[in-house]
């Protein structure tokens, strides 16, 4: 996946910078981008878009004067696909940001392009306390069949959804609910796009499950936030709206173990993802 | 850990050296080992296996990951579905675990410096070099990366921002009380998230500082050392290279005469003129003398070039560095002139050896005895520095 992307001006300033995941050396990349660019600045690409291993990233640069473009990618990345993406962001700056860019104007809707391009992979943790039906929601999302006994996750299960979403995987985090993994989440649902809170809409669950809310709220203030009111076909649920009004999100019924709800759950989860993206694109 | 004398013998069959070795029994050796690194995207991504055939299921990685969360402690055995399995993890190193599963067999307990110096080994070379990490010879010859040293956690001050402005604090205040550096500091880097502690950590690590709560009021933190990074002459280096090396020798001291001590008009290097002075050793120079020292490999290299000059091989052996990671360093060592290569011999020497060393903060005596005598510092705690100062640089403790 793409981890960064830098433009940088005439005398090797900062233009455009966006990175898409945390990272413990980010100032060590920078100061080698601004390096990288000082150095491309005696050679000549004939804009071609060249590419280099650094540890366990591959850097791919291109210079269309005066601007030099780095992207950070993983190294296992597939590179025809990394530079036909940097191709696309590379025009689309040029034809549409370029003079903004030279004049220090901001860029305005550059971001929302980019990200258009770049995001190859979102995040979406499903959070619950145990036993509320997260790993049941996570096999009705995959399609998969869906398990007879009741077998707490370990620490994270992660999988991929079959669909894509604008070209771009879903990767599904689903967290363990038992109160010995409680550490694991705050640090587990670091730069999820969405957060998914599980109830089994029992009220005693529901009303614990605030603090998830508050807890995501805090630890990832850009993720879109929904909740879902599980076990609808047990007689002491509460109705998704009482739900939703006690955890502060907007909820949606479900009963996981029922497959003729995984169409209506990933239109729900592909309605947050474009919903999270406007929202980003407006702030 | 298996120690054996290893025989080598000529065409003829006579005997021609013997080279005692350590190589580690295959029943000692663990049966597989993983470097693992967590990705916030796609979760626990194994990035090296040994052997090539093992697997590690998503279970068995979390609760490695869970038990390090837990507890600080680095390095730790599981047990898990009736198999052992050891885990490191460090804070130099946020994200990376190496996993190893033992055999039925392995004594683990007398071998915990060495699994947590294989796994420094391993996660240090990840970082610069990926995929020339070769975890099944690493655990064979049982090469490790060994703790910082002193020299190294002075350096590592000065890697951490907000320490070295705490230190700069002290060497103006030389005893403070947590609270007050609490807030001085956040006033400077404009923020009210300070971990006082966190901050605090390099400096008493390092032995630079030290803390104590003084008659059940405050928590005071006092200076103890202050530090000084520069570059000494490489004096055993070149003795060694007159006893032993007569072919390089001049031409080596030749180097470092014209780095110390040029023909004039040029004045070479003295560390001991005042920073503000124009002929003075430039500041940034000093920042570089503490970089040299802060980076582990660089710093292997460097202890390996103190007692004499020696070529890339002796040193990627006698350091257990893979070749290409020493030729590295040997070339930034050579760009920041500290090493000189001799290419006809294939030999490379110190021709500047970066050391930091600390001294007595005499100087910090005077504002001592102004702030108590202005009440800007209270008596008991002046007379627990003053001890403490006593105690800390009495000849027999330094």
């Amino acid at each position: 996946m793409i981890r960064g992307i830098y433009i940088l001006g005439q005398d090797g300033n900062m233009v455009y910078s966006k990175e898409y995941a945390t990272t413990d050396s980010k100032s060590a990349l920078i100061e080698f981008v601004v390096s990288l660019a000082e150095f491309l600045s005696s050679v000549d690409l004939e804009q071609k878009t060249e590419s280099m291993g650094l540890s366990l990233s591959r850097i791919f640069y291109t210079v269309h004067n005066p601007f030099t473009f780095v992207f950070v990618a993983d190294k296992a990345d597939d590179a025809a696909q990394i530079e036909e993406r940097m191709g696309q962001i590379v025009e689309i700056f040029l034809k549409d940001f370029a003079r903004l860019a030279e004049a220090n104007q901001p860029l305005d809707g550059f971001e929302a392009k980019v990200d258009e391009i770049a995001v190859t992979m979102v995040k979406v943790a499903i959070l619950g306390y145990a036993g509320v039906g997260k790993t049941t929601t996570l096999h009705l999302l995959r399609g998969e069949t869906l398990p007879l006994i009741h077998d707490p996750t370990i620490g994270v299960s992660i999988k991929k959804l079959p669909e894509e979403v604008q070209n771009a995987n879903i990767v599904l985090w689903d967290l363990a609910g038992q109160s010995r993994f409680s550490i694991l989440w705050a640090k587990m649902i670091a730069n999820a796009q969405v957060v998914i809170i599980v109830t089994d809409s029992t009220l005693e669950n529901v009303l614990r499950s605030k603090k998830l809310v508050s807890l995501v709220k805090e630890e990832v203030p850009n993720a879109k936030v929904i909740g879902i009111a599980n076990k609808q076909d047990l007689p002491t649920a509460l109705t998704p709206e009482r739900v939703g009004q006690i955890l502060g999100v907007t909820t949606f019924e479900l009963v996981a173990i029922d497959i003729s709800y995984r169409d209506r759950l990933i239109q729900i989860i592909r309605k947050a993802i474009l919903e999270g993206k406007d929202e980003s694109k407006a702030s | 850990m298996s120690y054996r004398v290893l025989v080598k013998e000529d065409s003829s069959g006579s005997n021609i050296y013997a080279w005692p070795v350590f190589l580690i029994l295959v029943e000692e050796m663990p049966e597989a080992v993983f470097i693992v690194q967590y990705d916030d995207y796609q979760g626990f991504l194994v990035k090296k296996r040994h052997p090539s055939t093992s697997r590690l299921d998503e279970e068995t990685l979390n609760l490695l990951h869970v038990a390090h969360e837990e507890g600080d402690e680095e390095l730790r055995l599981h047990d898990l579905d009736n198999r052992r399995y050891v885990s490191f993890k460090s804070r130099e190193y946020p994200g990376w675990l190496v996993g190893y599963v033992l055999r039925e067999e392995t004594d683990f307990g007398p071998n915990r410096e060495l699994y947590r110096g294989m796994s420094r080994l391993m996660l240090a070379l990840m970082q610069v070099s990926p995929e020339g990490v070769d975890l099944n010879s690493i655990i064979r010859h049982e090469r490790t990366l060994p703790e910082l040293t002193k020299e190294q956690r002075l350096a590592k001050i000065y890697f951490t921002p907000s320490s070295a402005l705490l230190l700069e604090r002290l060497q103006e205040q030389g005893v403070e009380s947590a609270r007050a550096l609490n807030l001085w500091l956040s006033n400077q880097v404009q923020t009210d998230n300070i971990n006082i502690k966190e901050v605090v950590r390099p400096l008493l690590e390092s032995g630079v500082v030290h803390v104590e709560i003084i008659e059940g009021k405050a928590e005071m933190v006092f200076l103890l050392r202050d530090i000084f990074g520069y570059r000494a002459p490489p004096v055993e280096s070149l003795l060694n290279a007159k006893a032993y090396m007569p072919h390089i020798s001049d031409t080596y001291e030749g180097y470092v005469k014209d780095f110390f001590s040029p023909a004039p008009p040029a004045k070479g290097y003295n560390p001991t003129i005042p920073i503000d002075e124009p002929d003075s050793p430039i500041m940034e120079d000093r920042e570089r003398v503490f970089e040299v020292i802060h980076d582990n490999f660089n710093y292997i290299v460097l202890e390996s070039l103190r007692d004499r000059p020696k070529s890339t091989n002796m040193i990627s052996e006698e350091t257990a560095l893979p070749k290409d990671i020493v030729s590295d360093v040997l070339g930034t060592l050579e760009s920041e002139r500290i090493a000189v290569h001799f290419e006809d011999e294939k030999m490379w020497a110190l021709v500047t050896d970066p050391t930091i060393k600390t001294f007595m903060p005499e100087y910090i005596l005077p504002t001592i005895a102004r702030r108590v005598s202005e009440k800007k510092l209270d008596r008991d705690a002046a007379r627990r520095y003053l001890q403490l100062l006593m105690e800390t640089w009495s000849e027999k403790n330094d």
